[in-house]
């Protein structure tokens, strides 16, 4: 009641500002006939899994119907944040990314579906530790699990006369980069593209060495540059600053034949079968494991899941956990992997049906690549993430623009994470 | 340097005046050339398919050149709709703007009266507070009033800005008080100085304010994505960030989207141009 | 303050009348203002001065966007002193104003002057000078980075040919980075402040020119005594929306560099967008939100100041 006080004190704004909890939701699990389920998704048009996720409940489930809410994915979080803070009550809210669903979560903006979590099913699901709050409770679901392989470009490989790429280590894949780089000015070919994100330097280095990226202490980060400099050093990849201020597409460099590998997540696949399919590429792809450290036993890479969670203000919570449930399932998994979707669902039945898919590549190298022996996270998950994402992207761009050298930028990591984020 | 020129002009005909007036127009086509390279390139990516819009180098002519993508984007998008959408509003907050702007102006400029100056200062003051501090508390009222995902919202948000208030105040200061001091000994009431003598005045403001709320209404971005969630109530702005997914983009038909959406500012632009021609206020001001 | 923001010349014509009818007037002239200002200012109470006052409000309190905010008192402030993003933030804001402002000013009202005639295709050059303001910010962000590479970007190949041995880096350099924001900024906004001063310059009656022409003054002698003055109360207008819009930089910055490389060209408006909407403490961001609004403030009130200053003389 203090705080009240306070608040009136505060005056006539604040009033108007404070969400009041008053237009909640109400609990009807004794919910009959027909539901008119929304679900806030992005991008739906050019996220194809989303209309197939919803086709197939709706066919599981006629008397739900679900009206997609479209928000462009580019700011996605932002309007997420707004709506809720406004006690919206969209049913489903799909969590973009880890750090978002621990803000959201963390807020008590969605509904605990621990229940739904530790059943058997969910055991079977990748990914879905990362959502465990407060020691066991969850409150979303992860439906698909991405994580990082290398794509190549056959015909470059053969008009080089190199081997594909079966067991690489990072140095060889910088002297395999630099044979097949050919050409210059506009016609230049690179051996490699690097993503000017920083997972591809930072997530990588601390899923193969085991550091924490959360921790504090980021000497595990020095070889994993080496790597990426050398690369750029002897023009082997697109320079760092330009893809950033060109906008640079990983998709566009690839399809159109700029570069004979890509290292990058498997929600790639989907994009590329379609553009086969389309006619746009005539990209001779496969894809390989990614590189490892030198001494390392078996396939180590990193990897991010997607997942639904319900709105604690949900108008239809019932039918909405339902929703969550199904798309995680085995049938919701085989819907999005007919799309090329990797689900989170894991079962050699699902990953039969994805290499069954027109025009996936099926030696034993990409199947190999699928089926890498360990998946970390690309970022541990905590209320400090996104501080610190910001602080390792700031100094993973000045890197590799070369305004600071490596010692002093992983020091600068180092004290920036100890003083700026408490 | 400015009417003193023109006015001279005809008089000075010669050999002097003809080779000053073709520099002039050097220096003018070939800055006009170099302020629109950005614009060229948006021609050019529009006419390319989407992979080929980043090549390093650049490429200015696109090798095939993709017409296609002009009727495509219509049917990739509800455009027609978006555009419909953005038009409507754009007329309706600039005619709220224009009308509420220009009143409240003549009371700020032209009666005086306690405390005017300070109220006016808290009104500018206000556009120095950026939107992203206050954007959530502005939603949550929005919600409260069950007004969001209705050009509703927008139009309560964006009609009665300081903005038109603040550029109209500005100008009408500039028209001598004699003017109102002679139209009230005419009997003329405020209300009617303001209708008949301050709007006739200021027709350039009213232009330059009309041609300035329409193109930000035109081209804002983050109030119609916060408070337009229905698909049908999108407009232009939303339709062509649509084209940017999770992990990749459809430049090629932004650009498109982006060259079609600059159309109409044009034309909205070169109407509204005419009304800066020299002499239409001085020649009220004989009166 | 409001004397000091009066901003109409005194009218001394009225005739010494008693206190009754002055304060009758008085009240008058208040009813009628009110009467004009009301329907903007009721939309302009509710829709922004209530969210504005809420946001300042919530600096003081710690807030996550939904549960209740909890008071704070000054924590957020002493907390913004040590936080050494929002430094580098504020000083780079104020880097960005003082280039900005005074070379759009320059641009804005060089372009207004030169398209203020009666010449064939004015209509014409007008528009491409407005263009930058409607090109979409993604291509306007790629062709000036696409000028501005530090290999093969024609800016550096002039500055090569001209003799410069090491051309700076521009948008992949902490320290060229900015300036190469600034020089875009202006490009982007000089045409939008040219049609406030191109209506500006209506307002100026010819007989003033004429006038100044038969006591023989130059050109340059005509600009400072009659197209300056007239256009005063405009130059404040667009001093101040200058002053307001680059303090408030976002957009531009975000398409063009996203605040990098590093933290070279992070803006105020960024660091308040990340720590509220991004990282969910918008409490801090509020605090950050009032130290800029104090800021531009200041910075108005003496301009406002200086403008009145002026106008008396």
């Amino acid at each position: 009641m203090k705080r009240r006080k306070m608040l009136a004190a505060v005056g006539l704004a604040m009033a108007v500002a404070l969400p009041l909890t008053a237009c909640g939701s109400g609990e009807d699990n004794a919910e009959s006939g027909p539901v008119e389920l929304t679900v806030a998704v992005w991008s739906l048009a050019s996220t194809p899994e989303f209309q197939t996720l919803f086709d197939a409940f709706h066919k599981a489930n006629p008397d739900i119907t679900i009206k997609p809410v479209d928000i462009l994915a580019a700011d996605y979080p932002t309007k997420v944040t707004t709506m809720l803070a406004g006690g919206d009550t969209t049913d489903v809210i799909t969590m973009k990314t880890l750090a978002d669903y621990v803000r959201f979560a963390g807020r008590g903006q969605l509904k605990d579906i621990t229940s739904a979590a530790t059943s058997t099913e969910g055991a079977k699901l990748a990914g879905l530790d990362q959502y465990k709050q407060d020691g066991d409770k969850y409150y979303a679901l992860p439906y698909r699990q991405d994580f990082w392989v290398l794509y190549y470009n056959k015909k470059m490989f053969d008009a080089a006369k190199q081997p594909y790429p079966t067991s690489l280590t990072w140095d060889q894949y910088v002297e395999l980069a630099k044979k097949l780089t050919t050409g210059t000015g506009d016609k230049k070919v690179y051996g490699a593209y690097q993503h000017t994100w920083r997972s591809i330097v930072q997530a990588i280095s601390a899923a193969q060495t085991g550091g924490d990226q959360l921790a504090g202490d980021y000497k595990f980060f020095a070889d994993q540059y080496k790597t990426a400099l050398a690369l750029q050093e002897a023009g082997a990849t697109l320079d760092f600053g330009t893809a950033v201020t060109q906008k640079t597409g990983y998709a566009s460099m690839f399809e159109s034949g700029k570069t004979a590998m890509l290292p990058m997540g498997t929600w790639y696949i989907a994009k590329v079968l379609s553009e086969k399919k389309k006619g746009t590429t005539d990209a001779d792809w496969a894809i390989a494991p990614m590189p490892q450290r030198p001494g390392a036993t078996g396939v180590t890479t990193f990897g991010a899941p997607t997942a639904f969670a319900v709105n604690k203000k949900a108008k239809h919570a019932a039918a909405a956990q339902k929703f969550v449930e199904f798309a995680s399932s085995l049938e919701g998994a085989k819907a999005i992997t007919g799309i090329g979707v990797v689900p989170a669902y894991q079962s050699d039945e699902i990953r039969q049906q994805y290499f069954a898919l027109p025009g996936m590549p099926t030696d034993d190298l990409s199947k190999k690549a699928f089926t890498p022996d360990k998946v970390n996270p690309e970022m541990p998950v905590s209320d400090k993430t996104a501080k610190i994402d910001t602080i390792l992207n700031e100094e993973h761009q000045l890197i590799m623009t070369k305004q600071k050298s490596l010692d002093d930028a992983i020091k600068e990591m180092e004290s920036r994470v100890k003083n700026e984020v408490n | 340097m400015t009417t003193a020129d023109t006015a001279a002009a005809p008089r000075a005909r010669g050999p002097l005046a003809l080779a000053r007036r073709v520099v002039l127009y050097v220096v003018l086509a070939a800055a006009a050339l170099l302020i629109l390279v950005p614009f060229l390139w948006m021609v050019s990516a529009s006419l390319k398919r989407n992979n080929d819009v980043f090549t390093i180098p650049i490429q200015w002519i696109p090798q095939d050149f993709q017409w296609g993508n002009f009727t495509e984007i219509w049917t990739r998008v509800p455009l027609a709709t978006y555009l419909g959408n953005t038009v409507y509003l754009s007329l309706v907050i600039t005619f709220l703007q224009v009308l509420t702007g220009s009143f409240a102006a003549y009371g700020f400029a032209k009666v005086r009266f306690r405390g005017r100056d300070t109220l006016f200062m808290l009104y500018i003051a206000t556009i120095a507070v950026p939107w992203q501090a206050y954007m959530i508390p502005q939603y949550i009222m929005m919600q409260k009033a069950e007004l969001t995902d209705t050009f509703w919202s927008l139009i309560l948000l964006q009609a009665f800005g300081a903005f038109g208030v603040f550029l109209m105040r500005q100008y009408y200061l500039t028209i001598p008080d004699e003017l109102c001091e002679a139209a009230r000994v005419d009997g003329l009431s405020e209300y009617g100085i303001w209708a008949r003598i301050m709007l006739p005045l200021s027709k350039p403001a009213l232009a330059s304010l009309a041609l300035l709320t329409f193109v930000n209404t035109w081209n804002d971005y983050m109030g119609p994505f916060i408070y337009l969630t229905s698909n049908d109530l999108w407009t232009i702005q939303l339709g062509l960030r649509s084209f940017v997914g999770q992990y990749d983009a459809d430049y090629a038909m932004m650009m498109t989207g982006s060259v079609l959406s600059v159309l109409p500012i044009m034309i909205i632009f070169l109407l509204g141009q005419r009304h800066f021609i020299q002499g239409v206020a001085s020649s009220g001001m004989k009166g | 303050m409001a004397d000091l923001l009066t901003a109409t010349p005194a009218t001394t014509s009225a005739a010494p009348s008693p206190r009754a009818r002055d304060r009758r007037r008085a009240r008058r002239n208040t009813l009628i203002g009110w009467s004009f200002i009301l329907p903007n200012f009721l939309g302009f109470v509710v829709l922004t001065l209530v969210p504005v006052l809420a946001a300042f409000a919530l600096s003081f309190m710690e807030w996550d966007s939904y549960n209740p905010p909890e008071w704070v008192g000054l924590d957020n402030f002493t907390r913004l002193l040590n936080d050494e993003s929002t430094k580098i933030a504020l000083r780079n804001t104020a880097f960005y104003a003082l280039g900005h402002v005074p070379l759009t000013m320059l641009a804005a009202l060089g372009l207004a002057l030169l398209l203020n005639r009666k010449i064939a295709g004015v209509g014409f050059f007008r528009a491409a000078a407005f263009f930058p303001y409607i090109t979409s910010m993604v291509a306007v962000a790629i062709v000036w980075n696409m000028l501005f590479n530090p290999e093969f970007g024609p800016v550096n190949q002039f500055l090569q040919f001209v003799g410069v041995d090491s051309p700076p880096g521009w948008t992949t350099s902490t320290t060229w980075a900015m300036p190469a924001v600034i020089l875009t900024s202006v490009w982007r906004d000089m045409g939008y402040y040219m049609v406030l001063f191109l209506a500006g310059l209506q307002a100026i009656p010819v007989e003033q020119y004429e006038a100044a022409k038969v006591d023989g003054a130059s050109t340059w002698q005509r600009f400072r005594a009659v197209t300056l003055p007239g256009l005063r109360p405009v130059t404040f207008l667009v001093l101040v929306l200058l002053t307001v819009q680059s303090f408030k930089v976002f957009d531009l910055i975000v398409v063009m560099t996203d605040g990098g490389p590093g933290r070279a060209t992070l803006v105020l408006s960024q660091q308040i967008y990340r720590r509220g909407i991004i990282e969910g403490e918008f409490g801090y961001a509020s605090a950050i939100s009032l130290v800029l609004f104090l800021l531009v403030l200041v910075f108005t009130l003496v301009q406002f100041w200086f403008n009145n200053r002026q106008e008396r003389r």
